[in-house]
Order: structure tokens, then sequence, then C-alpha cells
């Protein structure tokens, strides 16, 4: 495995301001990743996982720079991203693309798909309407799709569909790095799988490296090589998949895994996380997680743990792990 | 399937093509008639003239070249409108009324002459018994008077022809309701996408700025206005185009905010979109089905606003609209019932297929009443 960073994260923040009263005053912050750090290698997969609103869409679009960071850093390929400006970020976003999560809403139902997907070509400089149709055509069809049907319009494809068009969307600029944001949580079971071998085979044919985002561990496993879990806007353990899955350390991730019977070989008894999710705008102090873990020491409510290193590329931001 | 994502240059909101040669032709025409009115003494077209070519270029840019690019659309949403009989039934009528109002001036006399000779009489198939007075003899002598197809919706009190004026009062209802809601409708869209789109102290200075323009009770300045100013049809459409927008900002605005957190313009963003990119290619095209609902309904208000005012005496007395046919008709009522009651049944009409096709316009719009 080629052992480059594609793309490294330092200390990412995305606040959102929350302001109210009749001066739309600063009433806090919402903290939707709150100082998160990793990287990818070229041609790898790390799958990110975690719940509802801990922040994993704002995270893939904050690299991508489609929300601005509040602080921290973004390097693709060894350039810094972080403070480019639209204009000077327009030739990289060929290299960098996202497929969305909801069909019904990431294809503009007043074109044609072929439009939606050749625009990305225009955009991009392609001015010849015969090479841009040409091109459409092909993806269309790499994807599984007839190049006629770039003819149609979005509202006369089914989910499963859609989501080849957006594939094929995001694939026709050859990029390198491809954000995806939960794109098949909102299938059915029966298509998830074939959507995900598609995503598989290109990854292959196209050399792509993936950031994969899901809140389904089964879907995680099957695509990652490396997974990152994440609670409340930070991520609480990184490392390899069979790390993640038979030498799980974080009290967090053992709850997730041991609500999917038979994801891990070990028995387990099912974990039960007692309330919700804190708000992100006052996150608990110390561990974030202490509030839910049924293995808090006193020190969580107090001392906030870092992601360290346990041994074998193993992250976890844990206080039972203090070396 | 030869050149089928050329539409996209429409989609681009880069003028090209097609698009480039429509702006250059109608800048020409612009520029001609100017020279022409500054040049030459007699004025070749009345302010009306000008907002008819600005408007005709937006409404051909924005309207008729992007139905015509996306052909296959339309016909989805013309197939889910149909099945309205209603809104069917409303379109034929608006149809039917600009054929009128087209066409019709050239099978019609002149709506202002007047004979009194011919005075009062009644539409085809109807008959009347009048008594007119003989100062001679000093006696009332009742006379029968048969509406003929000479005068096939009868004549008023000064022998003018009913149809003509109708004809002519449906050129002038379309002329304003159009023109006033063409611009009313091209400003609030403006206003609204750019407030939403842009957000923060420029969307609160606008929004601002639209409750206060709500506040004004539009009639009444139209009516002060026309007290000042004098009545002018041009005029009147201004004022009613200038002070109509507020409503379509706020529905435009909130419908682009609504549309903003969509994925698809978030996917736009991610292929590297300019913003103006996102605003003409998506966010526009995307509120279009709106706008088209609020022009179809609020075309009846100003065609109404328009009459009231004839009604009450503050119309154009230079043009012959139903306004003041109505209020010509409404004063003879007992000796001519039908002057006033064939504007009315236009105004009317007119204003129920408005309402009608703007209803099942938006009925077909909507995705949620999608199969
Ligand atoms: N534009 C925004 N303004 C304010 N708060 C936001 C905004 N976008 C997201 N948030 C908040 O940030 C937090 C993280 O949201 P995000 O969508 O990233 O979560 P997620 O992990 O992707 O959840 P899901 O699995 O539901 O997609 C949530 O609390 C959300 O309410
Ligand atoms: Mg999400």
């Amino acid at each position: 495995m080629l052992d480059h960073k594609l793309l490294e994260v330092h200390n990412l923040k995305k606040y959102y301001p929350v302001t109210g009263g009749l001066f739309s005053q600063h009433l806090g912050d919402v903290r939707a990743v709150d100082d998160v750090s990793f990287d990818i290698k070229e041609g790898e997969a790390l799958g990110l996982v975690g719940e509802s609103g801990c922040g994993k869409s704002t995270l893939g679009r904050t690299i991508l720079r489609l929300e601005e960071p509040t602080e921290g850093q973004i390097i693709y390929r060894k350039t810094d991203i972080t403070r480019l400006n639209q204009r000077e970020l327009r030739g990289l976003r060929q290299e960098m693309q996202m497929i969305f999560q909801d069909p019904q809403s990431f294809l503009d139902p007043r074109m044609t798909v072929g439009q939606s997907i050749g625009e990305a070509l225009l955009i991009h400089g392609v001015r010849d309407d015969k090479e841009r149709e040409q091109r459409v055509i092909e993806i269309l069809e790499r994807v599984g799709l007839e190049g006629q049907q770039g003819l149609r319009y979005p509202h006369e494809f089914s989910s499963g569909q859609r989501q080849r068009i957006g594939i094929g969307r995001a694939l026709i600029l050859n990029p390198k790095l491809i954000i995806a944001d939960e794109p098949v949580s909102a299938l059915d079971v029966s298509i998830q799988a074939q959507i995900l071998n598609l995503m598989l085979d290109l990854r292959e044919e196209f050399g792509l490296t993936y950031l994969f985002i899901a809140h389904d561990l089964s879907v995680i496993k099957y695509v990652s090589q490396r997974v990152a879990v994440m609670y409340l806007g930070k991520i609480v353990e990184l490392a390899s998949r069979d790390e993640i899955f038979q030498n799980t350390r974080h009290p967090y991730t053992e709850a997730l895994l041991s609500a999917i019977p038979g994801i891990t070989q070990k028995k387990k008894t099912r974990i039960i996380l007692p309330g919700s999710v804190p708000s992100p705008i006052n996150p608990p102090a110390g561990c974030r997680f202490h509030t839910r873990c049924h293995r808090v020491l006193p020190l969580c409510h107090q001392e906030e743990p870092n992601l360290r290193d346990i041994g074998n590329e193993h992250l976890v931001a844990c206080h039972l792990y203090r070396g | 399937m030869t050149n089928w994502l050329a539409s996209i240059n429409y989609i681009t909101g880069k003028v090209g093509g097609i698009r480039k040669l429509i702006l250059i032709l109608m800048a020409a025409l612009l520029g001609v008639t100017i020279l022409l009115d500054v040049l030459v003494v007699e004025k070749i077209f009345d302010p009306l003239g000008y907002l008819y070519i600005a408007l005709g270029t937006l409404a051909v840019l924005y309207g008729i070249y992007p139905l015509y690019t996306s052909r296959r659309l339309v016909g989805y949403y013309w197939e889910r409108a149909s099945q309205n009989r209603l809104a069917v039934a409303g379109l034929a009528f608006i149809l039917f009324l600009i054929l009128l109002a087209l066409i019709g001036p050239f099978f019609t006399t002149d709506p202002t002459a007047t004979n009194f000779e011919e005075k009062n009489i009644p539409p085809l198939g109807f008959t009347i018994e009048e008594s007119v007075y003989h100062p001679e003899t000093q006696q009332s002598i009742s006379k029968t008077i048969t509406g003929s197809g000479k005068h096939p919706l009868g004549t008023d009190n000064k022998g003018r022809d009913l149809l003509a004026m109708i004809v002519s009062g449906a050129r002038i209802s379309l002329q304003v309701g159009l023109l006033a809601t063409g611009i009313a409708v091209a400003l609030g869209t403006l206003i609204g996408v750019t407030s939403a789109y842009l957000g923060g102290k420029i969307d609160n200075i606008l929004m601002r700025f639209t409750d206060i323009m709500m506040t004004f009770p539009f009639f009444l300045l139209l009516v002060f206005i026309v007290f000042i100013f004098g009545p002018n049809l041009a005029f009147i459409v201004l004022v009613i185009g200038l002070t109509g927008w507020t409503g379509t900002a706020r529905l435009v605005r909130s419908e682009t905010l609504s549309l903003r957190t969509r994925e698809f313009i978030m996917a736009a963003k991610a292929l590297g979109a300019s913003d103006s990119r996102i605003i003409l290619a998506h966010l526009v095209p995307n509120v279009i089905s709106l706008i088209i609902v609020i022009a179809t309904l609020s075309i009846p208000g100003v065609i109404l606003a328009e009459a009231g005012l004839s009604f009450i005496g503050l119309g154009d007395p230079s043009v012959t609209s139903w306004g003041m046919v109505l209020r010509a008709g409404q004063q003879n009522l007992d000796t001519a019932w039908w002057v006033a009651v064939a504007p009315g049944v236009m105004l009317f009409l007119t204003v129920l297929a408005f309402n009608f096709m703007g209803d099942g316009l938006r009925d077909a719009f909507d995705p949620r009443s999608a199969v």
C-alpha cells in the first residue's frame, strides 16, 4: 500500500454561531466539529461513523470547503487549502468530490441528469457540446445506466438510480478523493449492496480514495480499511478496521458494536446507551461521553481525554487507556 | 440525439447563441425607437412601448426560450395541469382574450366614435321599448329598438359600439395586467432571491424595506398619484408595478431560503460553480414555477385595480377600458343594462380564468402532489 498522505486534517473546528434576542446577540456556538485531526492515505478508504447529529456531514463539507472552517488546517497533497478563496479552490474541486445522502434532493429537479452531470465538465472548461455529451454517456454507462437516460429528469428515476447518477457526477471530473456522505442510508437494503459494490469497483478502477461517512457499522465494515468513530464533534477512536472490530477500546464504540448482532466474533451483551446525545452547544465538561458511559471514572468528569496511540496505530480518546 | 446537452448553455446563465441574438435584436430595436423618438418630433412609442420591449425581452430570455429548451419537462407539467379541467378552461379563456385583444381591433369599429342616431341599441337578439321625447309635439312616443348584427353587443347612450369597446377594454386590461405584473414580479424576484442568497445585513435591509412598502395602502397611493399627476395609463402601470412587488419578494425569498439548503446547491458548489451560476442556473429556474404561479394569480388583482380606478373616474381618458365602460353603463342602467353587464361579465370571467389557471399551475408544480 502506498504510504502517501493525500489528506491531512489538523485540529479542525467548525462552530455555527447561535444568535438570538432583539439585537441578534451571539449566544453561543454549535460545536459541530470540535478539534478533529486525522489523515487519509492515497488509495485508502477511511470510514467515519457516529450517531445522527455528531458532525459527520459538517466535517465532510468543511474539508471540501463547502463550509468555512472556524479553526485548524486542511492539507491536501501538501497544499494548505484552509484559506484558499473560492476561485483558487476551483481547480482543486476536480480532485475532491462529494457523494450526497438524499436522492430526493441532490439533483436539480429542473435539469436533465445529463445536464447535471455535464455541468461539472462545463464548469471545468469543457465547452464542446459533443465532447461533453460523449463523456456524460460514458460515465452513465459506467455507473450502470444507459446513455440515453441522460435526457431524463430526476423524477423519472428510482432512488438507487439517482444515487448512481450522483456517483457519476462525482466521478466525471476524475477526482482523487471522494467524500461519500451516507450514500446508501436512504436506500432500500437490497439496493445498498449494489451501490456499495459499484463504489468499491470504481475505487479499484479509478484509484479513488474514500472518506466514507455512515451511521451503519456494517456498511463501514464492508467498505473501509480504517475506521474513525465520532461522538459530539470529536473523534473518539481511530484504528484499522480489524482493530476496531476485534480489539474495540472506546466504551462508545463498544456500545455501537454491541447493537449489531454478529458483527464481531466475540459474544457480547448489548450495551444500552442511557439518555440521548447532549447538545453540541453545551457539551458536557470533561469527557463528552461521560454522561452516557458504562465504564465512567471519576476523572472523566473533570478532564477531557486526548486521542492517543495505544500501539498498533490504534488511537483512542479515553481515560481507561492512560499509559 | 444530436446535441442534447446544448441547452446547458442556457443553464449556465451565459448569454450565447440564440439568447445573444435576442438580446442584440431587442437592444437594436430599443435604440432605433429611442433615436426616432428623439430625432423625429412625433412620438412613435409611448412609454408603454418601451416597457413592452424590455419585458418582452425578459420573457423571451427567461420564459419562452427555456420553455422551449426543456420541452419534455414542460410536457410533463402540461400533462399534470391539463388534468384540471377548470385550469384548462381558464387557459382557453385567456387565450381567447389575448386573441380578442390582438386581432379584434381589425374587425371592430373605432370604440370612441359616437353616433347619436344609433344610441342605446340592445345586443343582437334583444328588443327594448324606448320612450322618445319629441320637443315639437311635447309628447313621448314609445319606440321599439331591436338589436342587429351591425352592433352585436349593442351600443351605449352615445351610440358607441359596445363590442369595439369590449375589445379595446380587453387590450387595456391585458396590457395593464401583464405589464404591471411583469414589473412587479421581476422586481420581487430579484429582491427576494438576492435577499435570501446573500443573507445577513443585506437580507435585513431589503426585508425591512419590503415591510415598509407593504404597509402602504397602495390603492390610495394610486388614487393620490393619479390625482396629482393626472391619469395616464403608463403611469398607472408603473405605479402598480413599482408598489406591487412586495408579496412576490417575500414568497420568493422564503422559497429560495429552503432551496438553498437542498443538497443540489451544495453539489453545485462542490463542482466549483460560482455564485452567479448558482443563482442563475439553479435558484432562479427552481423558483420560476413559483413565479409563474404568483404572476398568474396577481394579474386579476392588477386588472381589477385598473378597472376600479377607471370606474371611479380616475382612469386614463384617452383609452377605453372595461372600468370606464362599466362606469358609463352603471349611470344608464335603466335605459341600457347591457352596457354595464358586458364589461362586468368580462371582468368576472377574466379574474376567474386567471385564478383557475393559477391554481391549476400551482398544483401541477407542487412536488407533493406527484405520483
Ligand atoms: N448550518 C448550520 N447551522 C447551525 N447548526 C448546524 C448547521 N449544520 C449543522 N448544524 C448542527 O451541527 C450538528 C452536526 O450536524 P451534522 O449534519 O454534521 O451531523 P451528522 O453527523 O451529519 O448527522 P446525520 O447523521 O443526521 O446526517 C448538529 O447538531 C446540527 O444541528
Ligand atoms: Mg449528515
